[in-house]
This record gives structure tokens, C-alpha cells and sequence, in this order.
């Protein structure tokens, strides 16, 4: 006959270890009194939220069903009219397309970098101010960076004398003119200016990596690169994970380099969706096709940082 | 005692440096969007206060876009500034349709009769009737150059279309760059374009602005081809560059084809007005057509509730008066049309008696005759063949600008 365990807790003792307190009244009156107490401090941040947030997202979202007379305000109800315009509009596609290289550039280099530059730099002489050096791009205004390699573009700038120079002849590429140039032009400029944070964002998940398990694997015999590979990647994961969601977000919208730089390229208003809703927006005064390009905006960036928070939400409960 | 006086003394100096920046009594606001002569307007703005009382205090907004932004927010909300600049063309009659800009044709009576203003400025300025606004400014595009490469080349300023390509291969030829033309800042695709227009068919050039006329038209095409030409002949510098006035100066280009406000941009650069540089307005191709420039006049507007504060329109009078003139022209180089001011350089003084002589005729700018919606993406095409001159470029950049023409007067 199997032994009675005479430790069985009983089902009160064990709800509450698990953080159920009950469900008799007066543990019902508590949590609503807490529920509401938590409210009445949260009040503040959810009405400042919702005034600069909230309100304008939602009338932007009226405003993309309306027609919007220029200086005389909302004119009638246009319906799905303003997405039917956009789904026509010749330079959308282009935009669209464009924004969706940005974004895989945004992810992708600062990501490979970053990790790179973190497993580079840890641990060495002077890391520090290594760390320093390469995070200064990122304190500059993202506009005092375009007006800074805006010039080291020219036709006559620093890249194409460098160029030049390992060429031994002139080198006259019209790097932020060309159809086929620009957008990769512009992405190195965005990679040198965000690289220092997402290393630094690495250097922090590498350093909340617990050294037990690396150790261990080092006294079993295994190498560097199968301690990065196996351990310090996949603890990794949940950083660069952060990591990958500001990315994107960053690379979805990218204005500033892309209005300083591609001020003089001829398809600058098909260079990100951002730049596309500013031409129609504010160049051309059409408030309510621009908020109708914002909104479709909107909902691209809510689906894929929706997708990468379930997604990060499964690597958490993983590691775990 | 002493935390008292400390306290007094910072309530003071509070008090102080808050008066120094606010508005006082009898002042008026102009807004404007053009940063680059917010010092020049301020100096006019503080003569105005000497003179008349009525002190102006300019206020910029950055970019056009964020201007334009205000204005249409205030215009929608009811809540106009009393006085902003604007600019003319198709832009102008969509602000006055919004009914709240006030009616300055009292102001012009005024102008003409006082014969400051000649009669025809006004038209300029004129939606359905009535005037709506006072020049800001008033440029003629002409074709500033440089003295010491004319000299070189052993030529002098053209008069037919023959001595300007005569003109351009002697520059050619002594090692100089004919023709100055950059695609800086995104818009200045169009001043070619349009300069070649009106100099080979002006009225194809004019039924460009009311969709009479299909930018894949002959007309247009034999303009893209003389144009691409020029490029082929080695013409024109690179539009690449970044620094158009300042370029010119460093002797980049001979013949800088631009607006007289420009010239203040070039001294800023080291060349003297008169001395170092000149202008000439460019001839026509067919000898038979009349002497014409195009014509440059941004407004200053007034909001209908500003035309019943006296100060306010007493500012905007002392702006186009003589003394306001004068002010302008020396604060920023710039003319405004005023016949009894002096004009604020010879260069301008030298156009000003060349359109007297050849009868020369204004013409709008492509930039305000062309529907406000269509410039951006219109400019763009432009600057897409000047960096690839070639008439590939051509056919490709008429076929996307008509299409959007047409699309656009069809839904008219």
C-alpha cells in the first residue's frame, strides 16, 4: 500500500503559495479596492497617454476617412477613398518597398555589428573607452549626422578621395544622386550612428549572462566558439530580441537621414513610407491622404513588433 | 534680510529678461517661413518702430512644409496671424478661397495713385478682382555673370540667341563653364526648364499652367532636346554641388540664371555687385518675340480681422513705402517694386533699366503657375534629367510628369 504522505497541503494552503489568496468576499473586496488604488495611481500617466497619444491616433484614424479641404478644413466623408487613392498612388509602391529594405538593414547590420563590436570589446584594455568612442554617434542630432555625411558624399567628399586614393585615379560616384546608391548610402550613415547603442544594449545582456554554465562548459573541454554558439547565444537571445524590436521601430521610422540626405535625390519621396507621408502631408497640404498613409504605417509597424513581442515572449518563457 | 533682497533682485531680473523678449504695445507680427532674412526683416521691422511707431517683429518658421502647416491649421481653427507672407500662383487663390484674408485693393489705390507701384504689380497680386496682398519682394530671374571669364572669352553680355551660343562655346573655349545650374536643395530642377520654355514658345510655356498644354507636347520636347544638347556640349556645370551661389563666385559657372535676390547671396560669397559680376535677361530664340522675365513676387497678407487694427496695417504700408523699400533694399539686397526707392544694388538698377528699354513683359514663375499639388513631384523629374541629362531621361521624365498632369486636370 502506497504511503500517505501526511504533508498534503491542504487546497487554501496551496492556492496561496501559488499567489491565490481566495475567493471568499473579503478577498474579493480587497483586490477591488487594490485593482482601484493602482488606478487612482496610474491616472496621471493614462491621461497624459491618452491626450498626446491616444486622441490624436484616433482622430488621425477619423481624418483618413475624410476628404480635408486645404484651409477650410474637414470637408465631408470620403470613405475607404483615400486607401483607394493610395493603393494607385505610383510612388506608394516604391516607398513601401524601399521601407521594407530599411527596416531588414536597420535589423540586420547594427545587429551583426553591435554583436560583434560587445564580444570584441568586453573584457579588453581600455574597454571603456572604446565603449565611449563608439557610442558618440549616437549622442549627435540625427540631422547635424546628415548634414555631416551629406558632405562626406559629395561628388568631391571624403568617400570618393578615399576611394580615389586605393583607385589611383578620380573616383566621381554620385553616391546620395543615384537610383542604385542612395539607399545603401544612407543605411551605412544610419549603421555608424545607432551601432554604439545596440552594442551597448549586448554588452548588458552579455554581462547579466550568469558564468556558471560558460565554466562548466569550459571545464567539459568546450571551446570558445562552442561556448558563444551554445550558451552565450541562446542566453542571449531575449537581448538581442529587445534589440531586433527597437530596431525595427528605428528602421520603420527613419526620417531625419533620409530628408537631409536625399534632400538633392530626385525619388527622395519614395525613400521610406515616413518621408512619403511627409511629402503628401505637409509639402502638399493633404492632411487627410497623409493620415490615410499613417495609418497603413501604423499597421504595419503594430503587426510585425506585435508578431517579434509574441515571439519574444516565447523565448522568455524558454529560457526560463 | 538678505534672502529678501536675494529674492527681490532674482524677481527683477526675471522681469527683465522677460520684457526683453516680448512684444510691446503697437508692435505686429509678420510670420514668415524664409529664415535666411529673418536678420534683414528685423532691421526693417525696427526702422518701422523709429518711424511709424508700429514696430515689426518678424517670426520664422523653419521649413515651408511646417509654414505651410501653420497657416492651413490657423486658417481651419478661424484663428489667421494678421500678417504673413505667402507666396503667388495657384497656392495664392487657394489661401484667399479660404475667405479670411483681407482685401488690400484701399492699400494699392494708395500705391498707385502715390505712383509708387505701376498698376500692373497689382495683377500679381490679384484673385478674382481683388488685390490680396503687397510685394515681400519682387525678383526678375536674370542671367547674372561673371565679368572676369566674359572678359577672358573676349565677349560681351548677348543680345540675340546666336551670341548666346556664340557666348557659350568662347567660354567654352577659354576654359570656362557656360552655364551655372545645380539641383541644390531639391528644387531649382525647374529654372532651365522654364527659361528655355519661354525663350523658344512662351504661350506653350503659359498653357503649361492651365493644362492647355501636355508637358509631352513638341513644345516641351524641343525644349528637353536644346537642353540636353547643352548638356552634350559640355555647357553646364555639375549639378551635384551643394553650395550654387557660392560656386558661381568661386567661378564654377559664367552665367548663373537665377533671381535678383540672389545677389545678395553671391556678395555674401565674395564677388561685388557691378564690379566683379552683372546681368543681362536672357534673349529669345526667335528674335520676333517680345522681350519678357520671369517675374518673382512673394506677398505679404493680411487676415481679414487684421484690416480693422490700424496697426497692423499701418505696418504693412510702411513695408511698401519708399522708406520701407530703402529699408529692405539695404537690409537684404533685395527690391520690392517700389518706383521711388532706390534700387539695392546696380546690378538690379542696371535690370531695371534694361526692362525699361526692351519693353520687357513679366511672365509668372513655373514654380507659382504650376498647381501647388503637382511642384514637389514635377521638380523632382526635372532634377532626375539634369542629373542624367540625356533625352532618354527626357522621355522618361515627360511620360511621368504628363501622367500626373493629366490625372490632375481631370480632376478638375
Amino acid at each position: 500500500m502506497p504511503e500517505i504522505n501526511d504533508n498534503i497541503e491542504s487546497d487554501a494552503e496551496l492556492l496561496q503559495r501559488v499567489g491565490w489568496s481566495g475567493s471568499g468576499p473579503e478577498e474579493r473586496h480587497q483586490r477591488k479596492r487594490n485593482f482601484w488604488v493602482a488606478f487612482a495611481f496610474m491616472s496621471p500617466a493614462i491621461l497624459l497617454v491618452s491626450s498626446v497619444l491616444l486622441v490624436p491616433v484616433g482622430y488621425n484614424i477619423y481624418l483618413s476617412f475624410t476628404k480635408w479641404k486645404k484651409f477650410k478644413g474637414l470637408d465631408e466623408f470620403a470613405g475607404f477613398g483615400n486607401y483607394e487613392r493610395l493603393s494607385t498612388n505610383p510612388f506608394f509602391t516604391d516607398a513601401f518597398y524601399n521601407t521594407s529594405i530599411w527596416v531588414g538593414a536597420s535589423v540586420l547590420f547594427p545587429l551583426i555589428l553591435g554583436l560583434g563590436l560587445a564580444v570584441l570589446v568586453r573584457g579588453m584594455l581600455f574597454e571603456s573607452l572604446f565603449k565611449d568612442i563608439i557610442f558618440i554617434p549616437r549622442i549627435l542630432a540625427p540631422t547635424a549626422v546628415g548634414v555631416l555625411w551629406f558632405y562626406v558624399y559629395a561628388p568631391d567628399g571624403v568617400v570618393n578621395r578615399f576611394l580615389g586614393l586605393i583607385a589611383g585615379r578620380e573616383v566621381d560616384i554620385g553616391w546620395l544622386y543615384q537610383d542604385n546608391t542612395v539607399t545603401p548610402a544612407i543605411i551605412v550613415t544610419f549603421v555608424w550612428q545607432t551601432v554604439g547603442l545596440v552594442m551597448v544594449l549586448i554588452l548588458l545582456g552579455l554581462n547579466a549572462i550568469p558564468k556558471d554554465p560558460i565554466e562548466a562548459a569550459h571545464m567539459d573541454g568546450a571551446s570558445r566558439l562552442q561556448v558563444f554558439w551554445y550558451i552565450t547565444l541562446p542566453l542571449l537571445l531575449p537581448t538581442l530580441l529587445v534589440v531586433t524590436i527597437l530596431s525595427v521601430l528605428a528602421g520603420f521610422t527613419v526620417f531625419d537621414l533620409l530628408w537631409v540626405m536625399g534632400a538633392s535625390y530626385p525619388g527622395q519621396r519614395t525613400l521610406s513610407l515616413a518621408v512619403f507621408q511627409y511629402f503628401e502631408a505637409f509639402q502638399k497640404g493633404s492632411w487627410a491622404f497623409g493620415s490615410a498613409i499613417a495609418v497603413v504605417l501604423g499597421i504595419v509597424v503594430l503587426t510585425v513588433t506585435w508578431t517579434q513581442a509574441i515571439l519574444q515572449a516565447r523565448v522568455d518563457r524558454m529560457i526560463r | 534680510m538678505e534672502l529678501s533682497s536675494i529674492t527681490t533682485a532674482a524677481f527683477v531680473a526675471g522681469t527683465v529678461t522677460l520684457g526683453a523678449g516680448t512684444t510691446m504695445a503697437g508692435d505686429v507680427e509678420l510670420f514668415h517661413d524664409k529664415g535666411f532674412w529673418s536678420e534683414a526683416l528685423q532691421q526693417v521691422g525696427d526702422v518701422a518702430g523709429e518711424l511709424t511707431g508700429n514696430r515689426i517683429i518678424e517670426s520664422a518658421y523653419a521649413a515651408p512644409e511646417q509654414y505651410k502647416a501653420f497657416i492651413q491649421s490657423s486658417a481651419a481653427s478661424g484663428d489667421m496671424p494678421d500678417m504673413f507672407t505667402w507666396w503667388t500662383g495657384g497656392i495664392f487663390e487657394e489661401l484667399v478661397s479660404s475667405g479670411q484674408i483681407g482685401s488690400l485693393d484701399a492699400v494699392w489705390d494708395e500705391l498707385i495713385s502715390s505712383g509708387d507701384f505701376d498698376a500692373s504689380l497689382r495683377d500679381f497680386y490679384t484673385v478674382d478682382g481683388v488685390a490680396y496682398g503687397v510685394p515681400l519682394h519682387l525678383s526678375r530671374w536674370v542671367a547674372l555673370y561673371n565679368k572676369a571669364q566674359f572678359a577672358d572669352a573676349g565677349i560681351s553680355e548677348p543680345e540675340t540667341w546666336g551670341d548666346l551660343m556664340d557666348a557659350a562655346e568662347k567660354l567654352k573655349a577659354a576654359g570656362h563653364t557656360p552655364f551655372h545650374a545645380t539641383a541644390q536643395d531639391g528644387w531649382r530642377g525647374f529654372i532651365w526648364f522654364q527659361e528655355i520654355m519661354i525663350r523658344t514658345n512662351p504661350e506653350a510655356y503659359k498653357g503649361l499652367h492651365d493644362g492647355s498644354v501636355a508637358y509631352d507636347s513638341d513644345a516641351v520636347r524641343n525644349a528637353f532636346q536644346i537642353w540636353s544638347d547643352w548638356y552634350a556640349n559640355g555647357y553646364f556645370s555639375d549639378p551635384r554641388s551643394n553650395e550654387e551661389a557660392a560656386d558661381f563666385a568661386r567661378g564654377k559657372g559664367a552665367i548663373y540664371l537665377i533671381g535678383d535676390w540672389a545677389i545678395g547671396l553671391v556678395e555674401a560669397a565674395g564677388m561685388k555687385a557691378g564690379d566683379d559680376f552683372s546681368a543681362f535677361i536672357m534673349p529669345n530664340q526667335d528674335p520676333s518675340l517680345q522681350s519678357s522675365a520671369i517675374l518673382e513676387g512673394g506677398p505679404i497678407v493680411l487676415s481679414k480681422a487684421a484690416l480693422d487694427k490700424p496697426d497692423v496695417v499701418n505696418a504693412l504700408k510702411f513695408f511698401v513705402s519708399v522708406d520701407g523699400a530703402n529699408a529692405w533694399a539695404g537690409a537684404s539686397g533685395n527690391a520690392l517694386g517700389n518706383n521711388n526707392a532706390e534700387p539695392p544694388n546696380s546690378v538690379v538698377a542696371k535690370i531695371n533699366a534694361d526692362v525699361a528699354a526692351k519693353g520687357t513683359i513679366a511672365l509668372n514663375r513655373w514654380w507659382e503657375a504650376v498647381p501647388a499639388e503637382l511642384q514637389g513631384e514635377f521638380v523632382a523629374e526635372f532634377n532626375r534629367f539634369m542629373l542624367d541629362p540625356t533625352m532618354e531621361t527626357a522621355e522618361k521624365v515627360m511620360t511621368t510628369i504628363q501622367s500626373l498632369n493629366a490625372d490632375y486636370w481631370a480632376s478638375q
